[in-house]
């Protein structure tokens, strides 16, 4: 390339050269001393020097770089120092009232003295006063209307055709469990069925699906929640009285009676936990069927429930109170459909029949049943009293937690009535529905309160403070008038009432204000109506 | 009979632990306790009487022990606040009487430098 650039010397260089080389061969021609032609002849050698290279020296400088040198440095750290706590509640130890040291009652005699006649006096002001007639104070919010806040459904067991024949809340009331079976048609042992439960406190809460589903191989006739575990439940099938505890979810039953002689021999209609009589932290499971029997089982060692004290209902025993229209022959039992307990007394129960005559009874009797039905521990008759019976079987009967005497049944005659344990005929009837009344539940927060569920597909609350014939609020739950079979107040939420209808659906619904906070004395207004209709 | 001298100042207790009279004149302070706690709690309308100490342990009462010892906490703290606010709005001022009332029923509560007494009454509405 050089060469293109300088043609100029080269050129010149090159014809010089060129001319000195063709000198060269010119003068070798033939002479003396040289070779003759053809003859091989040696010749200098021809250099061309460059010229572009002397002109152009090549400088070069020698330079390096370097990246700066890194700095580095090392540390550790490492947590080193932990510090165990644990915290654990412990059941409350009672506290005794201490009595006055010896020194001490002369002057508590002297303060006394001092603080008497001021206290009375204001006593006195007090009962004659009218200041605060007609004052309410409202703390909360007040919600007018009654309005639905969940509808949950199952959607296989409602493509099955289940009903939801039993709700149950947890202990902690976020919880809510439903039952499935059918109510309607007596073949219970080959329906697949489901107990479902919801957590309503979750935010990603799916009204379609239930955050624990378990599969039982028969009908579920029944649910109730452990009063103080937030995860057990007993559900009764066919006879059978499962426990299953839902926060386990490979494999959730706990105990099961199994189909020995001591279990029902008939569907199961209620399921209890009651507190053990020596261990008031332990609980039993009473269950309650159609063929007589009230049963108190225990859950021992691994998967068992055993049996430990059994009562059987038996015509004959039944006290005679009230005369019964039928006076069979033989040892017939007379089914049990319904059991409540009172608050009041944790012995004493009131079971509802299918003769429709709600029984007294105590877990104390002590006389034996006169019953061929096998057992392994004794079966002892418990009915201590009668009371007048519906005009059917009774379905549900709840025992008013605020007076110890009041309860309440519903049966399939449309009616409920309210009867006091002290007499054998109904202190109120009432006329609620022209249907089968499924389930009635007191208030847990209202004395005068209490809910029905009828067959005509909704609930009626009642306020006896304010009307006792009709229903204060009428909710519609299903819209085809299908029945609605289960409803239970929460009492931990006192405004959330959940029921269940025979379309496999369980609404929750909310409950207005006037239903949720109690009135001044209503308790004494449900002593004087106990009263005045016992008159 | 015992004889007594009038010195013009109250007895000496007794250092016995069986209670007894301390003078035939002032009547047995065990007695007049009881009576005159009887007598309030049989006002009407009254549903129970305490009396609780400095600390806020009952002393005597006419409830059931839990319901005893709930109220005499509650309330000894109450006082005690009410008390401070009152000395803090006036300082020559103090606390004679608390009465708060509920939906349910009136508690009332009489403050002092050692004891409380407290009343529950149902007023007539």
């Amino acid at each position: 390339m050089a060469t293109r650039a300088q043609p100029g010397p080269l050129s010149q260089a090159g014809s010089a050269g060129v001319a000195a080389l063709a000198t060269v061969g010119v003068a070798s021609g033939p002479g003396p001393g040289r070779p003759g032609p053809l003859q091989d002849e040696t010749l200098g050698v021809a250099s061309v020097p460059s010229q572009w290279r002397a002109v152009q020296g090549i400088r070069w400088e020698t330079k390096s770089c370097q990246t700066a040198s890194i700095a580095t440095a090392s540390a550790s750290a490492q947590a080193r120092n932990h510090v165990d706590a644990q915290v654990q509640t412990e059941a409350p130890v009672p506290v005794s009232v201490q009595p006055p040291s010896q020194y001490d009652i002369p002057r508590l005699a002297a303060f006394l003295r001092r603080v008497e006649a001021m206290v009375i006096r204001e006593l006195n002001k007090n009962w004659q006063s009218h200041a605060f007639d007609g004052f309410e104070v409202n703390w909360t919010e007040q919600q007018q209307m009654v309005s639905c806040l969940y509808t949950l459904g199952y959607p296989p067991a409602q493509a099955q055709g289940l009903h939801v024949t039993s709700i149950s809340w947890n202990s902690t009331g976020s919880v809510v469990a439903c039952a499935y079976g059918r109510l309607d048609h007596g073949d219970w042992s080959t329906l697949k069925s489901f107990v479902c439960a919801w957590n309503l406190d979750r935010r990603d809460l799916r009204p379609q699906q239930p955050s624990a589903v378990v599969e039982v191989p028969s009908a579920v006739l029944c649910l109730a929640f452990h009063p103080t575990q937030p995860s057990h439940v007993a559900g009764l099938y066919s006879g059978e009285v499962l426990v299953w505890d839902l926060s386990r979810l490979e494999d959730p039953l706990l105990w099961r009676t199994g189909l020995t002689d001591d279990t029902h021999t008939d569907p199961v209609s209620q399921v209890v936990w009651l507190p053990e009589p020596g261990h008031s932290h332990r609980f039993q499971v009473l269950s309650v069927a159609t063929d007589g029997k009230v049963l108190l089982w225990q859950g021992i060692g691994v998967g068992q429930l055993q049996l430990t004290e059994g009562f059987a209902l038996v015509m004959q025993q039944l006290p005679r109170s009230t005369k019964l229209k039928k006076h069979p022959r033989g040892e017939t039992e007379v089914g049990a459909t319904a059991v409540a307990f009172s608050s009041f007394d944790p012995r004493l129960f009131i079971l509802g029949t299918e003769g429709g005559f709600p029984l007294k009874c105590s877990l104390a009797a002590g006389e034996a049943a006169l019953t061929r039905m096998p057992s392994s521990v004794p079966l002892r008759a418990p009915a201590q009293f009668t009371f007048s019976p519906h005009g059917g079987p009774i379905y549900s009967v709840s025992c008013s937690p605020f007076h110890r005497n009041l309860f309440l049944s519903a049966g399939t005659d449309g009616h409920v009535h309210l009867y006091s344990m002290l007499q054998a005929p109904p202190l109120t009837s009432l006329q609620l529905s022209l249907k089968y009344l499924f389930a009635v539940r007191w208030s847990p927060v209202r004395p005068l309160v209490f809910a029905a569920a009828s067959g005509k597909g909704d609930v009626q609350l009642f306020d006896l403070q304010k009307s006792s014939q009709k229903p204060t609020v009428l909710i519609k739950q299903t819209q085809d008038e299908s029945p609605v079979y289960c409803l239970e107040f929460n009492s931990q939420q006192t405004q959330l009432l959940a029921a269940g209808d025979a379309q496999g659906t369980v609404k929750v619904w909310q409950l207005s204000t006037e239903f949720t906070e109690q009135g001044p004395r209503e308790a004494e207004d449900l002593d004087c109506l106990a009263a005045e209709v016992a008159a | 009979m015992n004889e007594w001298t009038n010195t013009g100042r109250e007895p000496d207790p007794l250092p016995s632990s069986l209670p007894g009279p301390t003078a035939p004149g002032l009547g047995e302070p065990q007695a007049e306790v009881e009576e005159t706690l009887k007598r309030i709690q049989s006002h009407k309308g009254v549903i129970g009487t305490m009396v609780v100490n400095a600390e806020g342990i009952p002393i005597r009462t006419t409830l059931d022990n839990s319901t005893t010892v709930q109220y005499a906490g509650l309330l000894h703290h109450l006082t005690m606040k009410a008390k401070s606010t009152v000395r803090d709005i006036d300082p020559q001022n103090d606390l004679t009487f608390l009465r708060i009332r509920s939906k349910k029923h009136e508690i009332m509560v009489a403050p002092d430098k050692e004891y409380l007494l407290i009343v529950i009454q149902n007023p007539c509405e």
